[in-house]
């Protein structure tokens, strides 16, 4: 675009890392929170408070329940326009039941998948979802939100914008945009080794924010690449549906060559069978498993075709030993309980794109490398907030003598998104300990009034940072950021008391019992309280600073 | 910053043939990789997986080459017109496969 190489890709990075960092920052902190996703559960869901456990008796406690499951209101009024006519009142054909867990949930997910009779595409299946405590197969109250695996969690790769899949396509472009940023920002810094060591703290804000902007980018530049792209590789399917469009025809035939080759059918026979013992055929998987000296905890079984003559079961290994996530399928023949097929070992290609994605999905157990996802997440954050904060700075006094209002509009975002976002996040388990039990008649269920005050919250903290950032317009530091760091210290301290006082589990007693899910929460939001206390203190040094005078050299790359 | 070339104009048609030139030729690029690699034996989803793979790192070259080459007229010419060539000849493996029978 420009004649200078150097030049083009320093205007790529500064402006399409403008518009999409805000993105970025969310996506990476929700992300980093995701880690944790189903620990943040326990701490929303007090109920749930109990060690994980193993897949529970499927002959026992599972079947009764597969039978009475139906899609609820949400999954009808999703699943209507796909339908020619009104739906059915009741599902009587299940194309799948399945039952999902990992190492770090005591909660057991079923979910049933139905035929449509009356849909315009045979292939359209009507889900029904439950949550189980796998010790009485006590449903869990469908008013209780995850906030950690339902929440916290959509929001770092869809924003949960569902309409369309917007989220999705907004979130993916950022992380293309993630991964432009990233070799641009290497293209521009020439001296990149040395950069890994410079940080100057007591020079101008622009030059400190600077420093830190490519020290995060720097150190944890494989983190970030890595995350990004693996991102993009998952959700490939949505942003590429290649073999759901154009290929479909090879799809289809892959499909039905496959069922051949595995002997596991691709359709109903149409004929009615009974159901052998499904727990007999997971000990035979399990012993299978063991003799060829793997772990054996079942993490997903799967019923397919069920009450057919062609129905089958898959039992597939829970993946806390290795990066991969479940693998190493058993099937079994539902009416008989024959063995069908063992699944092969992975292909080379299937090895690789396992291990990418499963690296970014962290199924595995390892707590160090856990914590080590947050700190770089946490750095992808401090990355993108410290290089709009050099935009900001670079640019605030120029603006103020022009008259122009954009940095202050930047400023605002960045406060609105930066502590904005944290202060939403806190907002809402605050609500969460507070909230009525049973929400009264006539409101919204618990878990939406949750999401609802997240984003009243969001809204609030916006309007605030475009009210107390207008100094900026000025060239002066914003009290905006002062301000909502004051808000996220007290809001982080109520979060854990609120806590202790509405559940009886202070820090003392989580510690002391070692349940670390609930005590890992309330620590880290403490920690971050006083980061916040920290950074509110700096930032009243510096507001009270005069305004610079002293112009900062910088690297010309910086457009 | 100025540049003779740095229009609202220029910058709102270079950020899509980027974008949208890119898109087209990644999606070239994994039709193509799909088709190519299942024919030659690879697994159907193995064969999925590599070509997304390497498509995503196509497309940030794409979208990278698209802003750093002067001339934007032939920089859209090759992303889009690479992208249809390419999926045309994904299309036509295609046939032949599906002509093979099962």
């Amino acid at each position: 675009m420009f004649p200078n190489f150097r030049h083009t890709m320093a205007w790529l990075h500064t402006w399409f890392g403008l518009a999409l960092g805000l993105v970025l920052m969310v996506v990476f902190f929700f992300g980093s929170l995701s880690v944790f996703d189903r620990e943040i559960d326990r701490w929303a869901i007090p109920d749930t408070r109990y060690e994980p456990q193993p897949m529970p008796s499927f002959d026992k406690m599972l079947a009764p329940i597969f039978k009475e499951m139906q899609p609820d209101a949400a999954a009808r009024a999703m699943t209507a326009p796909l339908a020619d006519g009104p739906l059915p009142a009741h599902f009587d054909t299940p194309r799948s039941w399945g039952a999902y867990t990992t190492h770090r949930d005591p909660v057991l997910l079923l979910f049933a998948g139905f035929e449509v009779p009356n849909a315009k595409d045979h292939e359209t299946a009507i889900w029904a979802n439950r949550t189980v405590d796998p010790r009485t197969g006590d449903a869990l109250p469908v008013d209780r939100l995850k906030i950690g695996s339902e929440f916290f969690y959509p929001l770092h790769y869809s924003l949960t914008l569902d309409w369309k899949n917007v989220g999705y396509w907004i979130v993916g472009f950022s992380a293309l945009m993630m991964l432009m940023a990233l070799v641009t920002g290497v293209i521009m810094h020439r001296k990149i080794f040395r950069e890994l060591f410079t940080f100057r703290p007591k020079k101008s804000t622009q030059r400190s924010m600077l420093d830190v902007h490519n020290l995060t980018g720097v150190v944890a530049l494989p983190f970030h690449f890595f995350f990004a792209f693996t991102g993009l590789v998952i959700f490939a399917y949505i942003y590429f549906p290649v073999t759901h469009t154009q290929l479909t025809p090879l799809h289809d035939r892959h499909e039905l060559v496959e069922s051949k080759e595995t002997g596991l059918p691709h359709d109903r026979a149409g004929v009615a069978a009974p159901l052998a013992s499904v727990d007999a055929m997971v000990a035979e998987a399990q012993r299978r498993w063991a003799a060829k000296g793997m772990a054996g905890d079942v993490g997903y079984l799967n019923i397919q075709h069920v009450g057919d003559a062609n129905s089958y079961v898959s039992v597939y290994r829970a993946g806390t030993d290795r990066v991969q996530l479940t693998g190493e399928g058993i099937h079994f023949k539902a009416s008989t309980g024959e063995l069908l097929r063992e699944d092969p070992p992975p292909t080379v290609v299937a090895r690789i794109n396992e291990f990418l994605t499963g690296l970014h999905l962290q199924h595995f157990k390892h707590w160090l490398l856990r914590w080590l996802y947050v700190l770089g997440g946490l750095s992808g954050c401090a990355c993108i907030a410290t290089g709009l904060f050099f935009f900001v700075e670079k640019r605030k006094r120029q603006h103020a003598k022009q008259g122009v209002s954009g940095a202050r509009v930047v400023d605002a975002m960045s406060v609105t998104v930066a502590t904005g976002m944290l202060v939403a996040t806190l907002c809402m388990l605050i609500a969460n300990r507070l909230l009525p039990d049973v929400m009264p008649a006539g409101w919204p269920l618990r878990g939406a009034m949750e999401k609802y005050l997240f984003w009243g919250a969001w809204l609030v903290a916006g309007a605030h940072a475009f009210w107390r950032t207008a100094v900026v317009a000025e060239g002066r530091l914003a009290p905006a950021w002062r301000e909502q760091c004051l808000a996220i210290a007290v809001l982080a301290v109520a979060a854990p008391l609120l806590n202790w006082i509405t559940t009886g589990d202070h820090l003392l007693r989580t510690i002391g019992s070692g349940y670390w899910p609930v005590a890992g929460a309330d620590l880290f939001m403490l920690a971050g309280a006083a980061l916040a206390v920290l950074a509110a203190r700096k930032l009243r040094q510096r507001e009270a600073r005069p305004l610079a005078v002293k112009n900062v050299t910088l690297e010309a790359g910086h457009a | 910053m100025t540049s003779p070339t740095l229009t609202p104009r220029h910058i709102a048609l270079r950020t899509a043939v980027a974008i949208l030139g890119g898109y087209a030729f990644t999606w070239g690029v994994v039709a193509l990789g799909i088709a190519l690699l299942y024919t030659v034996g690879m697994e159907f989803h193995d064969a999925e997986h590599l070509s997304y793979i390497i498509g995503f790192l196509v497309f940030l070259t794409a979208f990278l080459v698209a802003f750093a080459t002067q001339g934007l007229r032939r920089v859209a010419l090759v992303l889009v017109g690479g992208g249809a060539l390419m999926s045309a000849v994904a299309w036509w493996l295609q046939s032949l496969i599906i002509a093979s029978g099962v």
